[in-house]
């Protein structure tokens, strides 16, 4: 029951997930933030190593319960970085920078701990955490602010489903240019019909083509933008089904696959194999065929899977907030965003 | 704690009453050592299910209600919450135990007297599996009841379709409601008599409504949103065993009841079902893992999923060549090799042995299957049974030790922990329709012939059609009936009581069951028949038999009046033929000839349905020479008459 009460904050941003009441992955970002904001202002810790385990706690508490959102999980252990940063120049210790000697040796003396108090660490962090706060909150303004440097006059843009990132990113460029929207519906959900809807609105020439139809459409388009559900650790996306074939009809053409990702949905994850049944959900099949349909189902087995996983040779270019970067570079940024030792908790 | 104590001082907490046990014997005999909201479904207990359904549907406290097996539910729900496993983080569990609660409607009382319930509440019978959002249901039951001060209670119904493996025949319902979804007539099929919906009751809900929507297609989900109303309601009636009763008890007696009934179709990906028989169980499972109930899913940790629909649990161990198609292993199963496992459910720590082959059948936890044995088509066995090697074992409940049952029976015993349980032992072969109803409520056959048969060919799809139309009618009134009569018979006879006591006693049950006079007359000879049948058989049979048949001529005279009666007793004497397959050969020459020595029946009804009866049946031939004996007095006798004129 202890651990529980310490927990009871986690557990509410959980239960609010569960029940849908936070929806967006940007949602989630700041609730997180704002949670650990107060976990660091009000929590009952002393050291920067008690600190980290309640986070770690948490971090572990939010996996098991909803492996599937990695959002959570990647701004706290972010925030676990920012931790150790924060301690290191506060105390003014090297010990992060290995040296080679030092590994081979196998020297660990000096290694940090973090078990010293120090005293002026929680304004510290405070202040770091508001900076980063801004950047969440800027991140997709940011994003969308790079809209013109991609998106030229009179071409043709592919999309799929519904992404609010990505939605925000073409209404920026319609500002300057003039330029054409296919909008995939995605099928079983349709989100790609409200997109198309949004993006109508804004005065944005829209036209909505069907999934099968991917292939037959690509070849007049000059660039794919997509949002994803998550970047793995390779550069590898783990996106809305149907983006699989897009990438790869756009592979077949040449044309540039691009794919817009807050910093917060890299994760510091390989995948095994994706056809492992930990890396795709199965949704109900009811929006496939509807469950009074009968007899038909006795007999037929229906899927209807919510994932695609796009290997990172299909993706041209990510857009982050900070700019463009190759697949390539991913790891680059993952080692900027966490810790090695916070990649698995 | 913080957070409890925070629920209980809001004001409108949601609540919600779940009912654990079924209170009925369809789980015979694992139920007898597992209650049923602990058995694995897809390796999980049940409960689990439900409470993750509540929690996510958006419950904040539930009230368990137990009557059987406290201790082992009770240790569940304390392991849960030291745990901390998803539901218990937002629900707040209350077990309430009371033994000596008998039925669904009981329990309800017992919840009304403890005044828990505060307002409009979630109301769950047993094993309900669901994924449906409670608030926005619950929102919608409080506007109605804004409008309508008598709504009682909101039920949840599936549209299924017929023909679809979880629409189990028993719980096929004919459902109208209006325009504003009152529920306006509501009949479960299987459960009355005719199992038709006669057109002119409907008329003046026409009259009455500008629109209204019938549907047979529904299937409940046995959950139901209800107004703080329904326990006293249950309180006041306490002949309501069943929500069904409380359903029909409050449409019939709509105006001095003053309640009202409304419903609600669950749209989309919506599912709602409830585990309450081992149909429904095999159906709930294949659709959880087909995750029609997303985002509730069967534990995909320490569980793999195999090709052709199987789950095994990692635990488990399978030996080489042994195949598995659309079953659930759970855990420590070993199993031999060359096993071949078919459409089945093992549950935890069963061991079987090389080249056992299970098929459409349930293996209780503990079991232990020898080489060679074969278990097919609808077996269900209990804890810690042990099957010998090579024992074949078909459509049989089976349990660990002897039935403590009278009319257990020396071959009822397969091996020295393996007995053959009788399914309906109280009321012996009589209620040939009740085992029927049993042997088809256990698991649906996925028979690939009958599916091709389907497409095929119209006609013969609609004649299965209609099979699954008509097997399993429950108990209904006249069946009670039946059986009261043979009770007052068979205790007359025995303590020969004088038989107009016994005239007294039918016509009183005849009252209290409201069977028509026809019915009457058929079921008391039907009932003469059947204990006649019981009679010690030998040399003296018959002459017994006399001195019975002589013993209820009083009762025979009384129902026998007219040219109707007769052709009851007739069909009476009809079905009991067929049905009783080892009756003496001579048995029903004689008994016609009794009756028609004493004037019970005369000739032309004989031979009138003699003449219905098929030829070339058993019946035929042994009836034939009576029947022709009879033609030949007639036409002596007319030709007497003739002859005298």
């Amino acid at each position: 029951m202890k651990d529980n009460d310490d927990l009871s904050d986690i557990i509410k941003l959980i239960s609010d997930i569960k029940h849908k009441n936070i929806l967006s992955s940007y949602d989630v970002a700041l609730r997180t933030e704002k949670l650990l904001e107060n976990l660091i202002s009000h929590g009952k810790w002393d050291s920067a190593l008690e600190l980290m385990d309640l986070v770690k706690q948490r971090i572990k508490c939010f996996s098991q319960s909803l492996p599937d959102e990695p959002t959570a999980s990647n701004i706290m252990k972010h925030i676990l970085k920012i931790i150790r940063d924060e301690y290191q120049l506060v105390s003014k210790k090297k010990g992060e920078t290995h040296s080679l000697q030092q590994i081979v040796k196998g020297d660990s003396s000096n290694v940090l701990d973090y078990s010293e108090n120090v005293s002026n660490l929680r304004s510290a962090l405070l202040d770091h955490l508001s900076e980063y706060k801004d950047e969440l909150e800027t991140s997709t303004e940011n994003i969308a602010a790079q809209a013109s440097e991609h998106i030229h006059s009179n071409e043709t843009i592919l999309t799929v489903g519904k992404s609010r990132t990505v939605e925000k990113f073409l209404k920026s460029a319609s500002k300057q240019r003039l330029f054409n929207v296919i909008v995939v519906e995605g099928a079983p959900s349709y989100l790609g019909h409200s997109m198309a809807a949004a993006l109508a609105k804004s005065n944005i020439q829209t036209t909505v083509i069907p999934d099968s139809a991917v292939f037959a459409m690509i070849s007049r388009v000059n660039k794919v933008i997509i949002g994803t559900h998550t970047v793995l650790a390779n550069g590898a996306l783990r996106a809305t089904s149907g983006i699989y074939v897009v990438a790869l009809a756009a592979k077949h053409y040449s044309i540039p696959v691009m794919v817009l990702s807050h910093m917060y949905k890299l994760t510091p994850l390989y995948l095994g194999s994706n056809d492992h049944d930990s890396f795709n959900i199965c949704a109900s099949p009811a929006s496939v065929i509807p469950y009074s349909f009968g007899s038909v189902l006795n007999s037929a087995d229906i899927k209807n899977p919510m994932f695609d996983h796009v290997p990172p040779e299909l993706v041209t270019l990510f857009i982050t907030h900070q700019g463009g970067n190759a697949p390539s570079y991913i790891y680059r940024l993952l080692s900027e965003m966490y810790h090695p030792d916070d990649y698995e908790i | 704690m913080s957070k409890l104590k925070q629920s209980v001082t809001k004001e409108n907490v949601v609540q919600a009453i779940l009912v654990a046990d079924t209170f009925e014997d369809e789980f015979v005999p694992i139920s007898n050592n597992l209650p049923l909201c602990l058995f694995p479904v897809v390796n999980k207990p049940l409960i689990d299910y439900t409470l993750e359904f509540l929690s996510l549907g958006g419950v904040e406290e539930v009230f368990l209600f137990c009557c059987n097996h406290v201790n082992e539910v009770k240790s569940y729900i304390r392991k849960c919450i030291d745990e901390a496993v998803g539901w218990t983080l937002t629900m707040k569990v209350q077990i309430i135990v009371s033994e000596s609660c008998r039925s669904f409607g009981d329990c309800l009382r017992d919840l009304d007297a403890k005044g828990l319930i505060r307002g409009d509440f979630v109301l769950l019978e047993p094993g309900v599996i669901s994924n449906i959002n409670l608030l926005p249901l619950l929102k919608k039951h409080s506007e109605i009841l804004q409008n309508d001060k008598g709504a009682a209670i909101t039920l949840v119904f599936q549209e299924s379709a017929l023909g679809h493996r979880s629409l189990c025949p028993q719980d096929e319902s004919l459902v109208a409601y209006n325009n504003k979804n009152r529920v306006l007539f509501h009949k479960k099929i299987q459960k009355s008599r005719d199992k038709k919906a006669v057109f002119p009751i409907f008329q003046e809900i026409f009259l009455e409504n500008s629109s209204v929507s019938i549907q047979h297609n529904l299937r409940d989900t046995h959950i139901a949103i209800c107004s703080s109303s329904v326990l006293p309601l249950f309180s006041d009636n306490f002949d309501f065993q069943t929500k069904d009763d409380f359903i029909k008890g409050l449409l019939i007696n709509e105006e001095i009841l003053g309640s009202t009934i409304y419903c609600h179709i669950l749209k989309g990906s919506d599912y709602g079902s409830a585990i309450n028989n081992w149909r429904m169980y095999q159906a709930i499972s294949l659709e959880l893992k087909n995750k029609w109930v997303y985002p509730i899913v069967p534990p995909t940790k320490r569980n793999r999923v195999i090709p052709e629909d199987s789950i095994y649990s990692l635990s488990s161990v399978m030996g080489l060549n042994s195949t598995m198609y659309r079953s659930v292993i759970g855990s420590n199963v070993t199993i031999g090799e060359g096993v071949k496992i078919q459409d089945a459910f093992i549950f935890d720590n069963v061991h079987i042995e090389d080249d056992v082959d299970i098929s459409l059948s349930v293996i209780g936890p503990g079991c232990v299957i020898k080489k060679g044995a074969k278990i097919t088509v609808g077996s269900i066995l209990g804890q810690g049974v042990i099957i010998d090697e090579n024992v074949f074992v078909e459509n049989t409940l089976v349990q660990n030790r002897p039935s403590e049952d009278v009319l257990a029976q020396p071959e009822d015993k397969i091996g020295e922990f393996a007995y053959r349980l009788r399914a309906c032992e109280d009321e012996e072969d009589l209620n040939v329709d009740r085992i029927l109803a049993q042997k088809f409520s256990r698991l649906h056959i996925h028979d690939e012939s009958y599916e091709c048969e389907y497409d095929s060919e119209n006609e013969l799809s609609d004649s299965s059609e209609e099979l699954s139309h008509t097997y399993s009618p429950p108990p209904d009134d006249t069946k009670l009936f039946f059986t009261e009569v043979i009770d007052s018979l068979t205790r007359g006879y025995e303590d020969k009581l004088p038989c107009d006591n016994l005239i007294l006693e039918v016509n009183s049950s005849r009252y209290a069951y409201n069977v028509t006079l026809r019915e009457v007359n058929y079921n008391v000879i039907k009932a003469i028949l059947i204990i006649s049948q019981k009679l010690p058989s030998g040399t003296q049979y018959f002459s017994v038999m006399t001195q019975m048949l002589c013993y209820f001529s009083p009762l025979l005279k009384n129902y026998i009046k007219n040219e109707a009666a007769m052709v009851d007793c007739l069909q009476a004497v009809e079905d009991v033929a067929i049905s009783e397959s080892d009756l003496k050969d001579k048995w029903i020459i004689f008994l016609l000839k009794y009756l028609y020595e004493k004037d019970f029946l005369n000739e032309e009804s004989i031979l009138k349905w003699f003449a219905t009866l098929k030829e070339h049946t058993k019946l035929h031939t042994q009836v034939k020479p009576f029947a022709s004996w009879l033609q030949e007095a007639e036409e002596e006798d007319s030709s007497e008459e003739d002859e005298s004129e």
